[in-house]
């Protein structure tokens, strides 16, 4: 039975306070005029023991709306000396440093309750606040275990590690309440791990604890409420409207947008830049890769020099720690008048008072564009207030639309990955070592997780007997981390080191590293290191691109373990932007807003004003705004077809090769995995191979000549599982990501034996793990999971199968229009698009093919 | 004397003597994999007597057979597995003809095992002209160097090429051959199966010898077929 999901309103003052403690409540008032909205919504809910996700903008009071009823229930049994030592709640975030905060923040207000019982001449038991986390040291930890903590404060992983601690794990009996704060920054395999740790949790409580999710707007709300407390159980949901207006507006540097690396506009842009910094206190900008957050303080200093020395920081997740918390730390003391940051200021850390925050470019998320927003005005009652900042006319397109959702409160929707093997296989381990399960009982405990409650049976038990060491044969001694008996369905851990492989070895996010560029011709210079790339740019890019590097263009050979191999001394133009793998993808939702737009105005294309008011209306835009973006899809009507939700255009023309260039705006994730199968199925009736291109906008496959009537017909709903699975095999994005499962399902572990393996020998393992999982079973397990992972994390099959099915049932169509070359709409792809190659005919084949090709040039017979 | 290719293997015919070669054969690379905490499953061992098998039924009786070096993969130790599947190894190879062992760089301790079978471990064989080599050491001033020596066998490169129509790629384990000074020289591939090796165009290959490899000829292996690529300087990149 599926438990019952019901949104609730906020409450009456009265009925807050009524539950309230008079020593509580004194505080509160002391401290706060009057409770937050969240608090009207949260507290007396979370004292009656509801279930509840709390979804409210950033800055709506959540923490203490989730700890209020908690403490009130703490100190009340504290005042009447029955406080028992066992943790009563648990809290975990998402990040450190949030924890961190959530501490001080939790000591605060005891130190000062506690103090106000003293005045009054009450006597209360102390109630203490336990920090756990990855920097906790061995003996705050060994402090912890001889006096427990009344609230746990922690991390998923520390949670994990805590829950395989026997002697810590008898303070988990009787859990009462489980806080999860940002669980919106959940919705990936850390959060599916979390969900199984809770449950494991549950296992070990007597009673069943409270769950509380926190949560920014997010969609869908409901799934995540499942996601919060599992699929049978129930779940109020208190969804706090944004009382506060926010104020946004978009500005374009450019008078026409289409020129906006002219060094006039970009003059412009910077000029504006400095003004809407020079109106403010602090700003905080935000940038969609960590390159362009240092390029901005670069030409922020070219263009106003002097100006911004000691008041200008950069944040961004490749820093150090140190330095990180160095720039927060000047924010939080009001030293910074500007802060530009590309993704890692986005998540709740305390960063002071902010009253802009400007996006220079789109967010490409209705949610992004919220949390990014919502940074401003962080304090109560103040209101968000934010500027796009438009560099072309997609990105004009785009951020209108986006603002358009905000404005009229329409959020794209999260996916939550499902049934993950490698996460299950790491968690089955952690339950094994704990105790001896039954199958069935371990099973239905796992499927109590909504992330696993439609888990298959057999899918289990692959899992069950990869961990039994069955796929080793003989090997089985080395291989098995647990046993199970068939006969009794019982399941065990193997082996005296269990417990430490396990604590050693625990997580899920994937260790990256960087890829040494190493010069391979000319060979004077053969060998020479010339500086290092992501991991995830190496999964992006195939033999033949060219990128830029330290100034220098290289062009991309092949890679092996860690090391990439480049030929320098390139004249070709680079052919992957080296942000691509950094971009944020455009989310399907807003996609098919533009979309949609797009139609609206085709529909009034012939009326210039009539269209251009839509477009004033319709985007909330300025004039010249709405100007730009009509000039742009006129251009696209003239030259092209305008595409909308409704039609993909798909035009074709000839360069140096045969093109067909899909405009579907349908988000990246989603052009990703019909990219691959267009190009599969191209492949496949060429029996050549197929260059691919994707964007946010749409893709193109090239080759030698397509035929678009055959290809467009041969991908349909039903067969794009089987043509993707295909497709991706021997990809390097495959190989790397079966390197994480391999990591994270415990087949590759990164510490053994007191030794850590750096990422890339784990990489070279991998390769050798590989081989030989595929001659075992092309179904393995974590194999499996690396499919999974590509296809349905990374790229966005369960959407692309919707837009198929359209496409099959008629409710969406192709037209195929012949173009001289690449339209208005397709121009960005065409120039930044990254391509990726598809390797289609069997290896036999190929070889003989080419062959018979040498055969004739070497002129002889075999 | 005459040279067949039969899959990773080579067949000699001297004078109607057949004498078959055997690559680097790293036995016991799962299992230190394994040890390190990397956990290969299957059964590598049985592979590698699975596919010697087949390549046999298409020989049909040999002589002799070489084996060329890197038996085992572990330079300071014996593993169990190593024990275990070397002795195997020869127990098995012994019934199908009389087995002489090069040794390797990796075969530092491989005679403690060999010598159990009654086996010893040579620098390098000779027989009517062909000498076999690891390929770690040049054995200066040893026979190999003998006018009457034709032809050279060599093991340690673990050959393999990429093939490419400049859109697609694939790897495949290779024999190289080709000259040097006057003699013929053949790079037999590893037959380990964990790793396929190395292009020589893209990594130095270690050989003892600068060999002007790129006037090497490239014969491809599929299964128990290879095909000739002609040569290496020409092909495709």
């Amino acid at each position: 039975m599926a438990g019952k999901i019901e949104y609730i309103e906020a409450l009456e003052k009265k009925e807050v306070s009524g539950i309230l403690n008079p020593l509580v409540k004194e505080w509160f008032f002391s401290r706060f005029s009057d409770f937050s909205l969240t608090q009207l919504y949260g507290v007396k809910r979370i004292y009656d023991r509801k279930n509840i996700l709390i979804s409210a903008p950033t800055g709506g009071t959540k923490t203490l709306t989730a700890f209020l009823g908690i403490l009130n229930y703490l100190v009340g049994l504290a005042l009447k000396d029955e406080l028992e030592d066992k943790i009563y709640c648990v809290y975990t975030s998402p990040l450190k440093a949030l924890s961190n905060d959530i501490f001080v923040n939790l000591e605060q207000p005891l130190k000062e309750i506690g103090e106000l019982a003293e005045k009054k001449g009450l006597k209360m038991q102390k109630i203490r606040v336990g920090l756990r986390t990855g920097d906790t040291t061995a003996s705050e930890r060994a402090k912890m275990v001889r006096k427990v903590p009344h609230i746990l404060v922690t991390t998923p992983e520390s949670l994990s590690i805590i829950l395989t601690t026997p002697k810590f794990v008898e303070n988990f009996r009787a859990v009462e309440f489980v806080v999860e704060d940002e669980i919106h920054a959940m919705a990936n395999k850390r959060g599916v791990y979390l969900s199984l740790s809770l449950e494991r949790l549950h296992e070990k409580s007597l009673i069943e604890p409270v769950r509380i999710g926190l949560s920014a707007t997010i969609a869908p709300i409901e799934e995540i409420a499942r996601f919060l407390v599992g699929k049978n159980r129930d779940c109020l949901i208190a969804k706090v409207e944004l009382v506060r207006d926010i104020d946004i507006k978009l500005i374009s540097p450019a008078e026409d947008v289409l020129e906006a690396e002219d060094p006039e506009n970009k003059k412009k842009l910077y000029k504006i830049l400095d003004e809407l910094i020079d109106e403010h206190k602090t700003t905080l900008i935000f940038t969609n890769t960590r390159a362009a957050t240092e390029r901005v303080v670069h030409h922020l200093d070219d263009y106003f020099p002097g100006k911004y020395i000691g008041l200008i920081g950069v944040h961004h997740s490749s820093m150090s720690k140190n330095k990180r918390f160095e720039i927060e730390e000047k924010l939080r003391n009001g030293k910074l008048k500007v802060v530009v940051s590309s993704t890692s200021l986005e998540l709740g850390i305390d960063i002071g008072s902010i009253d802009l925050v400007v996006l220079l470019r789109s967010p490409k998320s209705v949610a992004r564009a919220l949390q990014r927003i919502g940074r401003a005005g962080h304090q109560l009652h103040a209101n968000p207030k934010g500027r796009f900042v438009v560099l072309d006319r997609d990105d004009l397109i785009e951020s209108g639309i986006l603002m358009k959702s905000m404005v009229e409160k329409k959020i794209d929707e999260v996916q939550i990955p499902k049934n993950c093997l490698d996460v299950l296989a790491q968690q089955i381990y952690g339950m094994a070592i704990s105790k001896i399960w039954n199958a069935e009982e371990m099973l239905k405990a796992i499927r109590r997780s909504y992330c696993y409650s439609d888990l298959k049976k057999d899918d289990f038990y692959d899992v069950i007997s990869y961990l039994a060491g069955d796929y080793a044969l003989e090997h089985r001694n080395v291989y098995a981390k647990i046993w199970y008996d068939e006969e009794t369905k019982e399941i065990g851990k193997r082996g005296k080191l269990a417990r430490v492989l396990y604590m050693t070895n625990i997580g899920t996010i994937p260790e990256e590293g960087f890829i040494e560029v190493v010069i391979q011709s000319p060979s004077e210079r053969r060998g020479q290191s010339v500086g290092k790339i992501d991991e995830a740019f190496l999964e992006r890019i195939k033999k033949g691109d060219v990128f830029v590097l330290g100034g220098g263009k290289y062009q991309f050979m092949f890679s092996r373990g860690m090391k990439a191999y480049v030929i320098a001394d390139v004249s070709r133009t680079p052919t992957v932007p080296s942000w691509f793998s950094e971009q944020l993808p455009l989310s399907f939702d807003v996609a098919n807003d533009i979309a949609r737009f797009r139609g609206l105005v085709r529909e009034r294309i012939k009326k210039p004003k009539e269209a251009i008011d839509f477009i004033e209306d319709y985007l909330y835009i300025n004039r010249a705004g709405a100007k730009n973006i009509y000039q742009y899809i006129r251009e696209q009507y003239k030259f092209s077809e305008i595409p909308d939700n409704r039609t993909i255009v798909v035009e074709k023309f000839k360069e140096d090769k045969e093109y067909l260039l899909f405009h579907s705006m349908v988000g990246r994730r989603v052009n990703d995995a019909l990219a691959r199968a267009y190009a599969f199925a191209a492949a496949r009736f060429r029996m050549r191979d197929i260059e691919i291109g994707i964007n946010d906008n749409g893709f193109f496959i090239a080759g030698e000549q397509l035929d678009e009537k055959k290809i467009l017909k041969a991908v349909t709903a039903d067969k794009l599982d089987g043509i993707l699975k295909q497709a991706i095999e021997k990809t390097d994005v495959l190989k790397r990501r079966f390197r994480h499962c391999a990591a994270r399902g415990l087949m590759i572990l990164r510490s053994y034996k007191g030794r850590t393996k750096s990422v890339g020998k784990q990489q070279v393992h991998s390769h050798f793990l590989l081989a030989a999982v595929k001659k075992i079973s092309d179904e393995f397990p974590i194999l499996r999971e690396a499919r999974r992972e590509v296809l349905e994390d990374l790229m966005d099959v369960g959407n692309a199968k919707k837009v198929l099915l359209k496409l099959d049932s008629g409710k969406m169509k192709f037209k195929v229009v012949r173009t001289p070359m690449v339209s208005p709409f397709g121009l960005n792809l065409i120039m930044q698009g990254h391509a990726d190659l598809i390797k289609v005919e069997d290896k036999i084949k190929f070889l003989k093919r080419i062959h018979q090709l040498h055969l004739k040039v070497i002129g002889e017979d075999i | 004397m005459e040279v067949e290719y039969v899959g990773k293997c080579l067949l000699l015919n001297i004078d109607g003597k057949k004498i078959l070669v055997i690559g680097d054969l790293h036995l016991g690379y799962s299992e230190s994999l394994r040890r390190s905490g990397v956990l290969i499953p299957g059964d590598s061992f049985k592979e590698v007597v699975r596919e010697l098998g087949k390549i046999m039924e298409k020989t049909g009786n040999v002589n002799e057979i070489v084996l060329l070096g890197d038996l085992k993969h572990e330079f300071g130790g014996i593993s169990n597995a190593e024990w275990r599947e070397i002795k195997e190894l020869l127990d098995y190879l012994k019934k199908k003809g009389k087995v002489i062992i090069v040794k390797g760089n990796h075969d530092k301790i491989t005679e403690v095992i060999t010598k159990q079978k009654g086996l010893g471990l040579v620098d390098y064989y000779i027989i009517d002209g062909v000498a076999f080599v690891h390929g770690d050491r040049k054995l200066e001033e040893s026979e190999i160097y003998d006018k009457k020596i034709k032809y050279w066998v060599i093991g340690h490169g673990h050959p393999a090429i990429k093939i490419t129509d400049n859109v697609k790629e694939e790897k495949y384990k290779c024999f190289l051959v080709g000259k040097y000074k006057k003699k013929d020289v053949i790079i037999v591939p590893s037959f380990f199966d964990v790793n396929l090796g190395s292009d020589p165009r893209d990594f130095d290959l270690g050989l003892a010898w600068k060999f002007d490899l790129m006037r090497f000829v490239v014969r491809v292996i599929e299964g128990l077929d290879v095909l000739n690529f002609g040569e290496l300087g020409k092909l495709n990149y």
